[in-house]
């Protein structure tokens, strides 16, 4: 397990920097840089601004310099918002996107294993229709829709709520978290419901029924670890989405996360910002499948490393 | 779909018949909360070059001048007063005795020195360091070029074509031989050395602690109005020198505006405080300003009707919720200081023939696109009308579909019978180039419909990401038509003309006349503003004849404010002078357009 481990974690390295290298080769491609504007700056402006950033060097050497910076986690300036390093820029709007995601996160498994066990439980019953229903819906709203919605409801009808910004912890977060977890819950309902159906009519949950195991303990001790596997393996990149930043809930609510600075770094061809992030996010996603893959060891008896 | 459930939303309170739109509670006390646009990409004013930044510089950094909340002309900021010399070749400003810095320190023409100087200095690289081109040597020293000198007598080598200035040669080794090549100075330059342009030769001095002098290159009459950008507001050289590139953090930034900066947080809010220490605090009314940098335009709008900010940007009211939202008090209306064009690639065929640009230009009904836009006048002639009202400018051609089709037949596009023939038109040469957004697509597609009805051709329209059409536009590498906007720089219609002054730069159309460039310099040579405004007329004239843009319309400034905050106005830049603006919470004197407070809100 621990050798497992290791290995695994010895692999994201050069994974993050292939990573990093296709990115970069890929700004190289895209015309335009970051001083680029509606107003044309002269070329003599041009000039200095490429010395100033060091873009007048060769191209391997500008290359070295991002591998050397990624490899040592100092991702140095932001081109365009200057005097703001990468770094400071990722502590700062980490815990916003973290902290939504993680609560939406939480809002959906809760809701989501609740109601899919539910119907799983009472398969074919109008509870069962009901949940999947919603459900289907779930995931076929688009949460840019989603938002405009509860916005128009909660925050400009009744203005319960407010309909945009970030306060911290508060009234500001409720609009966003249930936007964003709707798909989730969605999802989560669906897979733990089909999760647990195969479970329930297997072999082992038979056997335990067979030992006079009340229904309870059948369902909490032994169904509902198989049930969520599943769940569990859909939990691993999602979640590593939902923290790093989702661009469109953060764009509806106006949220200061790290989904913004990554669309915006892109329109503005802003280098060092868009290697740290994409970095970062590697590290993230990569980290996360691997807790996803240590996890199973745990849930299901079957896997061994 | 959005857009549908905004929609909406403005229908549930149009049913209500309430003048104002959403929430009007006034905030507590005198605070502003106001959305400045997209996340400032700097507090330093040379670095930044947005229009959000500069109004956040409105209430930290002043200018030598400011801008009128109403007029948008230039008013005393730190100059108490300025003149000019006869030929607008040397400005000479006086600066009030009690500015001081957000430290205690006063605000000196030294302040002002060295903050042009660094803009200019090449390491700095500033993006707008070409706004103070016109300054003596500014261009220069910012281009790293170098002068000549005679080494035995010390005498500088004058310029040819200007005797009484020095000769300027770039500071690049192969640049300088071919310049020297095509001026045919090598006889000249013999036995001379050449000497780096420096700081100290830039055209800017302080005579005393108070008065500052600006020598320019040429004329410029409009320097009142130019020193008003963010380019020209000065820094304080502790804070610079001791920080660094860091000196604009909380903390470290030291400011000279009526309000000093508090918490800044990106792409979360600016906030700024009344400052103890400006020269005018006892008439600044505001005790915080929050700035949100926000861009999407239906958060903006959600977060105004419900009452969470107090005032908004330009340009930020939805086309849908337009017919819905004017009526209201809150809406803010005004000509705008910039312009929407289509430009010409006139250097490849058949744009190259003046007959089919104006065909084409002849073939779109403006006032049908406005009135599809909805926050937009007609434009026919290039600088927008309204704003400059002593400036009697040449009208341009309007919507004529049959001198259109007049002038494609002239210029060879016709049947056996001399009709016109729509099919002989090289269609596959031509298309309308527009960086991708929702209202670009809407007006290409707008106009396409126009010159396929009239002129029986169908444009096709490409649309590209923002910055890879900045390169193709730039460049000449689109064929027929590609977009074009400007909001003007500083009040004066030469703002817009000068685009085409150069044949490179901003024009993008590949069209350049020496007799325009002529007259706009005389133009500027003029003492008497009412003769120099004839010769600028008489420049855009020329413009408009020869074609190589199809204006479009200009737009409205189209913002909103709650009815309790007063001072703001809706003025062609859309730049707030923040001193001016405070609360009312009396909603008895809402509707009147007081110069100030009842009470002298916060000090009572």
């Amino acid at each position: 397990m621990i050798r497992f481990i290791i290995r695994r974690l010895l692999v994201t390295v050069p994974m993050v920097l292939v990573v990093v290298s296709l990115t970069w080769g890929l700004i190289r491609m895209a015309p335009g840089s970051f001083y680029t504007s509606e107003k044309k700056i002269p070329p003599a402006i041009e000039k200095n601004l490429r010395e100033k950033y060091g873009l007048n060097r060769p191209w391997y050497v500008q290359y070295g310099k991002m591998l050397s910076n990624t490899v040592r986690g100092d991702f140095g300036s932001s081109l365009k918002y200057t005097g703001q390093s990468v770094n400071t820029i990722l502590a700062d709007t980490l815990p916003v996107s973290a902290t939504l995601g993680i609560l939406a996160y939480l809002l959906a498994l809760l809701v989501g294993i609740v109601s899919g066990t539910l119907a799983a439980l009472r398969q074919n019953t109008r509870l069962d229709y009901a949940s999947m229903a919603v459900a289907m819906v779930g995931i076929s709203l688009p949460n840019f829709v989603l938002g405009p919605i509860l916005v128009l409801v909660f925050s400009l009808t009744w203005f319960w709520l407010p309909p945009a910004r970030w306060e911290g912890f508060g009234s500001h977060l409720v609009l966003p978290v249930l936007t964003l977890s709707a798909v989730y819950m969605a999802y989560i309902a669906r897979l733990t419901r089909s999760g647990m159906l195969e479970v329930l009519r297997s072999n082992y949950i038979r056997t335990a029924r067979a030992k006079g195991l009340s229904e309870r303990a059948v369902l909490m001790r032994h169904a509902i670890r198989g049930g969520l596997l599943p769940v569990v393996s859909f939990s691993g990149p999602a979640l590593a989405f939902l923290v790093t930043g989702t661009v469109v809930v953060e764009r509806i609510f106006a949220l200061p996360g790290l989904g913004n600075y990554f669309i915006n770094a892109n329109l503005n061809r802003d280098e060092p910002l868009i290697i740290g992030i994409v970095a970062f996010l590697s590290i993230v996603i990569l980290v996360f499948n691997l807790c996803v893959d240590v996890a199973y060891g745990f849930i299901d008896p079957r896997v061994r490393y | 779909m959005i857009a549908a459930a905004l929609h909406a939303a403005a229908c549930t309170t149009t049913a209500s018949g309430k003048q104002y739109f959403g929430k009007v509670d006034p905030p507590k006390g005198q605070v502003l909360r106001y959305v400045s646009g997209s996340e400032p990409e700097s507090l330093d004013p040379p670095i930044s070059s947005g229009q959000p930044e500069a109004r956040i510089y409105m209430a930290i950094f002043e200018g030598l001048t400011e801008i009128d909340p109403k007029t948008a002309q230039p008013i005393p900021g730190v100059a108490e007063r300025w003149e000019a010399n006869a030929d607008n070749t040397v400005f000479t400003f006086h600066l009030r005795a009690n500015a001081r810095w957000s430290n205690g320190d006063p605000v000196t023409a030294h302040d002002f020195v060295y903050s042009f100087r660094r803009g200019f200095d090449p390491q700095t690289a500033s993006r707008n360091a070409y706004m103070g081109y016109d300054i003596l040597n500014a261009q220069a020293f910012n281009e790293g070029a170098v002068f000549v000198r005679d080494p035995k007598t010390s005498e500088w080598l004058a310029d040819p074509s200007a005797p009484a200035r020095r000769l300027v040669l770039p500071g690049d080794l192969k640049e300088r031989e071919s310049a020297i090549g095509a001026q045919h100075l090598a006889e000249k330059i013999r036995g001379k050395e050449f000497v780096p342009v420096r700081a100290g030769d830039i055209g800017v001095d302080a005579l005393d602690d108070h008065t500052l002098r600006l020598r320019l290159a040429q004329p410029v009459p409009y320097v009142a109005g130019l020193m008003t950008h963010q380019f020209f507001r000065p820094v304080p050289r502790k804070a610079v020198e001791q920080y660094g590139d860091a000196w604009t953090r909380p903390g470290h930034i030291i400011t000279n505006g009526p309000f000093m900066v508090e918490v800044w947080k990106p792409y979360d809010r600016l906030v700024v405080v009344r400052s103890p220490m400006y020269w005018d605090a006892e008439n600044v009314h505001l005790d915080r300003i929050t700035f949100y940098p926000l861009e999407d335009n239906s958060t903006i709008m959600n977060l105004y009707k419900a009452g969470e900010v107090d005032a908004v940007l330009n340009h930020s009211v939805l086309a849908a919720w337009v017919d819905y939202i004017r009526p209201l008090k809150d809406y803010m209306d005004a000509p705008e200081l910039a312009n929407d064009y289509y430009q010409i690639n006139i250097t490849r065929p058949p744009m190259n023939d003046v007959r089919v640009r104006r065909a084409f230009n002849l073939a779109v009904d403006r006032v049908a696109l406005a009135h599809y836009r909805r926050t937009a006048k007609p434009l026919t002639s290039f600088v927008p009308e309204g704003i400059f009202n002593d400036y009697h400018q040449a009208p341009g051609l309007g919507f004529d579909p049959a001198r259109a089709k007049a002038q494609m037949v002239e210029a060879g596009y016709k049947d056996a019978n001399g009709n016109y023939d729509p099919s002989k038109f090289p269609i596959g040469d031509v298309e309308l180039t527009y960086n991708t957004t929702e209202s670009n697509r809407q007006i290409a597609e707008f106009v396409q419909a126009q010159w396929k009805q009239n002129l029986g051709l169908t444009v096709p329209l490409k649309n590209m990401e923002w910055k890879t059409f900045l390169t193709t536009r730039a460049n000449l590498e689109y064929k027929g038509f590609s977009r074009g906007a400007w909001v003007g720089d500083y009040m004066d219609p030469f703002t817009f003309l000068n685009i085409f002054s150069t044949p490179r730069g901003d024009n993008g159309t590949g069209w350049w006349d020496k007799r325009y460039l002529d007259l706009l310099l005389e133009g500027n040579r003029q003492p008497d503003s009412a003769k120099r405004y004839e010769l600028l007329a008489r420049a855009e004239a020329m413009l408009l004849e020869a074609q190589p843009v199809i204006p479009l319309m200009s737009n409205a400034t189209n913002w909103l404010k709650k009815p309790y905050v007063k001072g703001m106005y809706a003025n062609p830049v859309t730049m707030q002078a923040w001193k001016f603006v405070y609360i009312e919470h009396d909603p008895a004197r809402w509707d009147d357009d007081a110069t100030g407070p009842a009470k002298a809100g916060p000090h009572n």
